[in-house]
Parts: structure tokens; sequence; C-alpha cells
């Protein structure tokens, strides 16, 4: 479970990205978080695996606050699974060491156990044979599929999205959702900021609308796309789905 | 022109070679490796770490190399009271000047690998010093190959330097055998000849290894 209260965030030069954030997730739902660009959901993704330092508030992830000195962050990463816009895989390995470095280096697993691991988990995003590729031999789809992997190799208890779809072109974006609705599905507790609303309608327990910094809205699958309650929500949706 | 006077003393001459090769070699190693070091501390957040470093590598780029073998050879025998012999003193004074370079190439090398990289091996619990060791300076590493061989080419030039504390090293026993043999046009370009060749050898390495890097990455 994921509590954020009051959480905000000023970057350099005084910029608040984040304004008094409160917000409970529990385990094994699928949030998608939507809004402008510049609204602070990449930020807020951020703040949730200690990536980024905020300045008020707190964030429990399974009663442990990510800020709290005590806390070993590396360990609370290492449980929290992150996809990237721009995958972000490392370009001076296969796919295969993407997907095995952090099991190895921070799980202390042995190569073979990581690797045959990682040979499984790339048969579940369907591209066992792209094993000994590198990531600039991949599409863009086959890399976001294999960037999951590599998240999905420390066996997370969480999954954080930040818009894994939106560098993609449109006829790779299916494969990769297709992935994460399995996830979903399997009962993975996931946060994702997507403009992908075909995917929220699928399977979000609950979409958060977020603009300048705070939550406008959020409500369930169906009240937030039938009956959203304010203005600027029904300005932004209407310009998102056509 | 008389080339017997090279065949005559060849052998000496090529000696001090070797004293140019080991001086050229080991600030390398101890350049780069102290480079490391000092790029990191410049990267670092830590202002004790960050300060110390910037200092210390302003100050050597500001200084001619010459002057710095003059400190370390002059300076290090008041400073110690035991006074250095002219090969340690060179191979220190080089490290300390050099790594200044290294550590400027490397911190740029490293400030070439995009943030999201650094994002995205901590997303995974790795550390920052295994975020370092298996992520950034892999990359970073390859990206700097070209500036290192330029910088070792250099290196490798400037060990004439050395001559003025009396290492016997290549031109120095050129200009020896000159001393004695009077035949200056002859042995100079020969000397000029052997730079040429071996520096040359350097920069071709270094063109080659960017050439293959266009080529594929891995």
């Amino acid at each position: 479970m994921i509590k954020i209260k009051g959480l905000s965030l000023w970057y350099n030069k005084g910029f608040k990205a984040l304004d008094n954030v409160t917000e409970t997730i529990e385990t094994g739902r699928t949030v998608v978080i939507c809004g402008p660009s510049g609204s602070g959901k990449s930020s807020l993704l951020r703040c949730i695996n200690g990536l980024e330092h905020f300045q008020e508030g707190e964030i429990f992830v399974d009663c442990l606050s990510v800020q709290d000195p005590k806390t070993d962050i590396h360990k609370l990463r290492s449980d929290i699974g992150m996809v990237f816009q721009h995958f972000e895989l490392y370009p001076h390995m296969t796919a295969m060491q993407n997907i095995t470095l952090a099991p190895i280096r921070v799980r202390q697993k042995p190569k073979r156990e990581a690797e045959e691991n990682a040979m499984e988990l790339l048969k579940r995003v369907e591209i066992p044979e792209q094993a000994l590729k590198y990531p600039e031999e991949l599409s863009g789809g086959q890399k976001q599929r294999v960037a999951i992997a590599r998240a999905l190799a420390m066996e997370p208890k969480i999954m954080l999205f930040d818009e894994p779809t939106s560098a993609l072109d449109p006829e790779m974006i299916k494969e990769v959702l297709e992935v994460m609705i399995s996830l979903s599905r399997g009962g993975m507790t996931m946060i994702v900021v997507t403009h992908e609303m075909g995917f929220a309608r699928e399977v979000a327990d609950e979409i958060i609308f977020m603009s300048n910094g705070r939550i406008i809205e959020k409500g369930t699958n169906r009240s937030f796309f039938d009956h959203p309650k304010s203005e600027r929500t029904r300005q932004f949706l209407s310009r998102i789905l056509i | 022109m008389d080339l017997n006077v090279i065949s005559i003393n060849f052998k000496f001459m090529i000696g001090g070679l070797f004293l140019t090769f080991e001086l050229a070699l080991m600030t390398m190693g101890g350049g780069l490796l102290i480079g490391i070091i000092l790029a990191m501390a410049r990267l670092s957040l830590r202002p004790w770490l960050y300060y110390p470093a910037t200092v210390y590598i302003h100050f050597f780029r500001g200084l001619p190399l010459i002057l710095v073998i003059f400190w370390i050879y002059f300076l290090s025998p008041v400073i110690t009271g035991k006074s250095l012999e002219a090969f340690p003193a060179a191979v220190i004074s080089f490290i300390v000047f050099e790594s200044a370079y290294f550590a400027e190439i490397i911190r740029s090398g490293v400030q070439s690998i995009s943030r999201g990289q650094t994002m995205a091996a901590h997303a995974s619990g790795l550390t920052a010093y295994q975020t370092a060791r298996y992520v950034v300076l892999p990359q970073a590493l390859r990206n700097m190959v070209p500036s290192l061989v330029t910088q070792s080419v250099i290196i490798f030039q400037d060990t004439s330097l050395a001559y003025v504390i009396g290492l016997r090293e290549f031109l120095r026993r050129v200009n020896l055998v000159d001393a004695r043999e009077a035949r200056s046009v002859e042995l100079y370009l020969f000397a000029g000849l052997v730079y040429f060749a071996i520096c040359s050898a350097g920069s071709l390495a270094s063109h080659r290894i960017e050439k293959q890097r266009e080529r594929s990455y891995h």
C-alpha cells in the first residue's frame, strides 16, 4: 500500500511541481494518472521511489517512510519497478544483461539463476529470441518490453510506469499495453502515467486527473469518463478523446 | 649529411626511448586513476569533495608543465628533507599535472551520459557506486576514448620536458650525442622522425577506434 500525505515539491527557482497531494493506493490496484504536461504526474512517480527529493509531506510504501534516513532506500527501490518513457535501457548491454544486472548486483543472485529467470520474463513479454540483441537493434516496442522485463526481474511489489507508450510508434503501442494489461490482471499494484484512455477504461481501478501539481479529480473507471465532476477534467477529456 | 652518426649512437639514443615510454605509461596509468577520482569528486554534490577537486583542476590547468616539474624537483627536498631522483620527480610531476586534464576529459564524458540512465539504475536499487561502475562509466569511457588517446599522445610529446631536471630520456640523449658529435641537422631530424612515427601511430589508432564506434556500439 502506498500512502501519500500532504506532498509538496519545489524545483529550484521556486517552481512548485506538486502542491499538497494526498492519496492512498491499495495493494493490487491499478491507478492511472493523467493530465496535461507539466502537471506533476512524473514528479509524483519519482517521489514515490525516492528519485526526487520533496520538501513537504510524507510518503509511505508498505509502512516505510520514503524520505526517512533510517529507511534503506536501495532496498525500497529494489521492490518498486519503474518503466520510463524513453526506455532507458543500458545501450552497452544486451537485453539479457539489462535484465540480469540488478538481480545479480542488488539481489546477489547467481548469474545462471538470474539468466534463467530473465529468459522466462522475455518469454512472458514474447521476445525470447531477442535475448542477445543490443537495445539499438530492437524496435521501440521491443525495447519497452525488455524494460518491463527488466523491472519485473526484481520481483517488485509495485510497478511505476511513466508514459510508457508516449515515445512509441502507433503500431507498437498495443504490444506494450497488452503486457501491462496482463500484469494488471495478474494482481500487480500499478501506477501508470498515461494518456491511453483505452487502457484506463480496460483495467484502471481508479483514475486521477492532475493539473498544476494538484489532484483535481479522482474517480472510478466509470464515473471518471461518464460523469466528470470538474470543468477542467471535462475540457481535458474532450481534448484527448476524439 | 652524415647518417653514420645516427647508426653509431642508435642504441644509446633508442635506450632513452624506453625511459620516455616508461614515463609516459606511468603518467597515463596514474593520471587516469587520479583523474577518475578527481572527476568523481568534481561531479559530487558534497561541497567538501567538489571544491578541493575543482580548485586542484583549475590550478594545475593554469600552469605550464615545466613549472610543475621544477616545483616538484626543487621543492620536495625542502618539504620532505630528502632529495628526489630525476625519474621519480618527473613521474610525480607528470601525474600531478596530467590528472587535472584527465579529470576534465572524464567529467565531460560522464556528463555526456543522460540522467535517465542514472535514474533507471537507481530505480532498480543499484547504489551510487554500482551505478557508476556498471552503467555510467562503461558508456562514458567509450565516449572518452578519442580524447584520452589525444591526451596520451600529448603526454608522450611532453615527456621531453623532463630534460630540464636532467632525465636522460630520448630527446636528452639525442642532445648529448649532438654535444659530442656536433651533427645537429641529422640528429634532430632523426629525433623528429621518431616522435612523428610514434605519435601518428597513436592518432591513427584513435581514429580507427572512433570509426569502429560509429559502425556499432559494441
